[in-house]
């Protein structure tokens, strides 16, 4: 009996650990297009959009997800809670259920920006030594 | 017939050429209409072509004994979100599994949803029913690391029963604050199940000497699927159930002369329920996937045979239930290996029969050649033959194991 308080009390430590979130993105920044009116979101607001649990915007714009797959791998896992494989899954599971859009992939930096810059509703994660025109960043707090 | 199917095997193979040539890129399409801008159309298709081998019965494949490549599926859909908060989405799908589906196309799923905040949005037409991880993408190769997901718990030849519904759903996610989200699924809404389709097949098969098919209703259902997303990152609990009422199927039996009475044939029509309930756990952890899910439903009611004075019998109750566990390990980008061990019990009084169970350890590779292309091998050892369905294709059954083996390739954009 001892033995599995014991065990709840880890386990329920472990979920409260795991619910503070906090990010610093190491070398990427977000991004969005022009029509997004947010200028920042809290990293939960941020992983829910990666996560699908949020797919407008305030104003009722279809977010779009856009990535540079390989590069950014490291700071999607971050944002989203998934290693690139699953989340690319993630996404498939939900297009061809037709639950959701497959995000929208670039081959480079530079692809995606232009990608985000035309698209509206658009949301990028990329290398912070991206040159960014014609898109805002968004602040993660 | 036979030119019918030759006519939708050459639009899969035009369908193939055109995926292979535009493989790698899902295509947006802009559309003006009166002059102004319409959001683009996303369009997304795949491909997948399997190949079926087993040692000792033919499953799935009715010829897989020999080796099979009547394993085949292909869908194309197209969204749109014309207004805010608003998705349109259509998908057609085309496929093969054996003696059901037979390449004769379908309208998949087409729906269209409105999302009035991250707690709730609804959505109508002809839906992907949600059921644990995967019934909503049973048949999406890409979508997973094994060719065939445990059979006990996603049939793939029950697609046209298990798969869709006409109807609608509401949906949402709400959040539970340090305790993570609660997302749920509310559906009802109509099967509408072919008459060649995979359960009519199996009703076919169980008939009795002197039965035929003739046809088999739509059924209305109702049900829900929750997911609690815990704050463990990756980890998530899911709960299904559901009700399926009015489920019926009409044959003729016919009935030998039994002097004075000559012989006849009864048009005999059996009505039942269906409760069905599943519990799911779904854990990514780095590169891992760990699964596990139970699935159970009871079929009972009557059979009407409405010319014989007092012709209804009851028919006993009958409890199905399957379980799985599983892992993968995705080792780099082209490489996944996984495993998994089912079993499926057709009949929870005869567990011990080999005849209505089915036990299935499974070892998959999935190889990410390009982002575009999959292939997979999977080598399966199963025991008992709860799920080989048609009997016609397997007269002589018995307890010992046997294997098989389960190739497949899938493009997509």
């Amino acid at each position: 009996m001892k033995n599995l308080l014991l065990k709840c009390g880890l386990l329920a430590a472990l979920f409260v650990v795991g619910s503070f979130r906090s990010l610093a993105l190491d070398g990427a920044v977000v991004i969005a297009n022009s029509s997004v009116a947010a200028d920042s979101l809290s990293a939960d607001a941020l992983k829910d959009i990666y996560n699908a649990k949020t797919k407008y915007w305030d104003g009722g714009q279809a977010i779009v997800i856009a990535v540079l797959p390989e590069k950014t791998d490291a700071a999607l896992l971050q944002v989203s809670g998934m290693e690139a494989g699953a989340f690319k899954t993630f996404w498939q599971r939900l297009a061809f259920s037709g639950r959701g859009q497959q995000p929208k992939t670039a081959d480079d930096a530079a692809a995606l920006v232009a990608l985000v810059a035309s698209t509206k509703g658009a949301i990028a994660i990329v290398p912070a030594d991206a040159t960014l025109t014609g898109v805002k960043t968004i602040a993660v707090k | 017939m036979m030119y019918s199917h030759s006519t939708n095997k050459l639009a899969l193979a035009i369908t193939a050429a055109i995926m292979a040539s535009c493989a790698a890129q899902a295509y947006e399409v802009p559309l003006t209409f009166m002059g102004t801008n319409m959001p683009p159309l996303d369009f997304h298709g795949f491909l997948s072509q399997g190949f079926l081998y087993s040692s000792d019965y033919n499953y799935l494949a009715n010829d897989s004994k020999k080796g099979s490549f009547q394993f085949t599926e292909a869908g194309l859909n197209v969204a749109m979100n014309p207004f805010p908060r608003t998705h349109i989405t259509i998908q057609a799908f085309d496929f093969d599994v054996g003696n059901v589906g037979q390449y004769d196309p379908i309208l998949d799923y087409a729906s269209i949803e409105y999302t009035f905040n991250d707690e709730v949005g609804i959505r109508a037409g002809r839906i992907r029913r949600p059921g644990g991880i995967y019934n909503s993408i049973q048949d999406i190769d890409l979508a997973r690391t094994s060719v065939l997901l445990p059979q006990g718990v996603y049939d793939a030849r029950w697609r046209d029963f298990s798969s869709t519904i006409d109807g609608g759903d509401l949906f949402g996610n709400i959040s539970l604050k340090k305790a993570g989200s609660l997302s749920y699924e509310l559906y009802a809404g109509f099967i509408n199940m072919a008459d060649n389709g995979g359960v009519a097949r199996f009703i076919q098969n169980g008939l009795p000497l002197g039965g035929t098919f003739e046809a088999i209703d739509q059924c209305p259902i109702f049900g829900a699927q929750l997911w609690w997303n815990t704050p463990l990152d990756g980890f998530r609990i899911g709960l299904s159930g559901g009700y399926i009422s009015n489920f019926g199927y009409s044959i003729n039996q016919f009935i030998p002369p039994n002097p004075p009475f000559p012989a006849f044939t009864a048009p005999i029509h059996f009505v039942g329920n269906i409760p069905f309930g599943q519990v799911s756990a779904e854990y990514l952890y780095k590169n891992w996937t760990f699964q596990a899910e139970g699935y159970t439903y009871n079929v009972s009611g009557h059979n009407y045979a409405a010319i014989i004075p007092g012709g209804s019998a009851e028919q006993p109750e009958t409890q199905t239930a399957a379980w799985y566990v599983s892992a993968a390990y995705r080792f780099n980008k082209w490489l996944e290996v996984g495993a998994y061990y089912t079993e499926d019990y057709q009949d929870t009084t005869k567990i011990s029969d080999s005849l209505f169970f089915q036990k299935d350890a499974a070892l998959s590779f999935r190889f990410d050649i390009k982002d575009w292309w999959v292939v997979k091998a999977e080598g399966h050892y199963i025991h008992g033959t709860g799920l080989l369905a048609d009997n016609k294709d397997n007269p002589m059954q018995n307890d010992n194991g046997w294997f098989m083996l389960a190739i497949k390739t899938t493009v997509s954009f």
